[in-house]
């Protein structure tokens, strides 16, 4: 029997699936991208089908429940996302920083050679 | 001793002309760099007859003032004066920095606690000076006052990486790591608008950068 929680982890998934593929269509992701995606939804849309599936694992890491392995999945995932758009952030502030310098200077020559 | 005085300005076509009036009594260079802004502050410093970089997009203070040290630098700049456009400082005091910088790395100028510095900023001056204590065991009187002079030296040695407003606990966390020499005098403020500038906001991302700053080293 389905339970309530596992029908918004399926609905979840399967517009995730419908994300993915939005983005494959405007080819904002690529081929190898939008497999990626479709495999990582797949799975979570199967396990959320079948959650027994992950029986031994939750009782190999003393886990209460199936869904307490999710919300530590979910919030590993997210610490990592934050941290790794922190890096980028930062990354592409050093750049945009140079760029607008350079372009600064770059107006002030032009300038003194009127 | 070439000195350049580099006036970072936002929105300040009101003021910008006459802060670069009064600058010109004691610096022979100067250069302003418009941070974006909507005015027309690029038009109004260029009727001065000097350099004058415009940024594309507001980078913030500390990129401003970055922009200005390094071009100071590209023309061979040994002294560099850092200066707001908003006639907060008195461009009078310049030659006080610059005698005290003949005998330290870089000068601080510090605002003086009275009455006429509004009651939230002395708060905020006096938790992030604590903390600049605490954190680099540098004893400074205003940690957030921008009226600065350092030797082109020092700046490679303390060039900082923040854009925003942050620049100047930054400048103070390198100057700490590096263990430069400093002098600090006090200078008269003029309080125009009280919303701008470092806000409690602020200063709480000036400590917490501070805390992060010290992690670095």
């Amino acid at each position: 029997m389905i339970i309530g929680i596992q029908i918004i982890g399926i609905l979840f998934s399967l517009f995730m699936i419908y994300y993915t593929f939005i983005h494959y269509k405007k080819n904002e992701f690529t081929v190898k991208e939008s497999v990626f995606w479709f495999v990582i939804w797949t799975l979570f849309l199967f396990l959320t089908l079948v959650p027994q599936i992950l029986d031994p694992v939750i009782s190999t890491l003393r886990i209460a429940r199936t869904l307490d392995l999710f919300v530590i999945l979910g919030f590993m995932f997210l610490i990592g996302c934050v941290i790794y758009t922190y890096g980028l952030v930062r990354i592409n502030q050093k750049r945009l920083d140079g760029i607008v310098r350079k372009v600064a200077f770059d107006i002030e020559k032009k300038e003194q050679k009127k | 001793m070439k000195t350049f005085a580099i006036i970072p300005a936002y929105n300040e076509e009101k003021n910008i002309r006459e802060v670069i009036k009064k600058v010109k009594k004691y610096v022979k260079h100067i250069v302003v760099v418009d941070d974006g802004s909507k005015d027309n502050t690029y038009e109004t410093a260029k009727k001065e007859k000097i350099p004058v970089l415009r940024h594309v997009i507001n980078l913030g203070k500390g990129g401003a003032l970055k922009t200005g040290c390094e071009f100071a630098i590209k023309n061979l700049a040994t002294n560099l004066i850092l200066i707001d456009s908003d006639m907060q400082h008195d461009p009078n005091e310049i030659p006080r920095f610059l005698k005290e910088l003949k005998n330290v790395d870089i000068v601080f100028g510090y605002r003086k606690i009275d009455k006429t510095m509004p009651a939230i900023l002395r708060f905020g001056n006096w938790f992030i000076n604590a903390s600049a204590k605490l954190l680099y065991g540098l004893n400074l009187y205003d940690t957030t006052c921008g009226y600065r002079a350092l030797t082109t030296s020092t700046y490679k040695k303390i060039r900082w990486e923040t854009t925003g407003y942050f620049v100047e606990g930054e400048m103070i966390a390198n100057v700490g790591r590096e263990h430069l020499s400093f002098a600090q005098i006090p200078i008269q403020t003029i309080y125009s608008d009280k919303y701008k500038g470092t806000n409690v906001l602020d200063g709480m991302q000036i400590v917490l950068n501070m805390i992060l700053w010290r992690l670095r080293k």
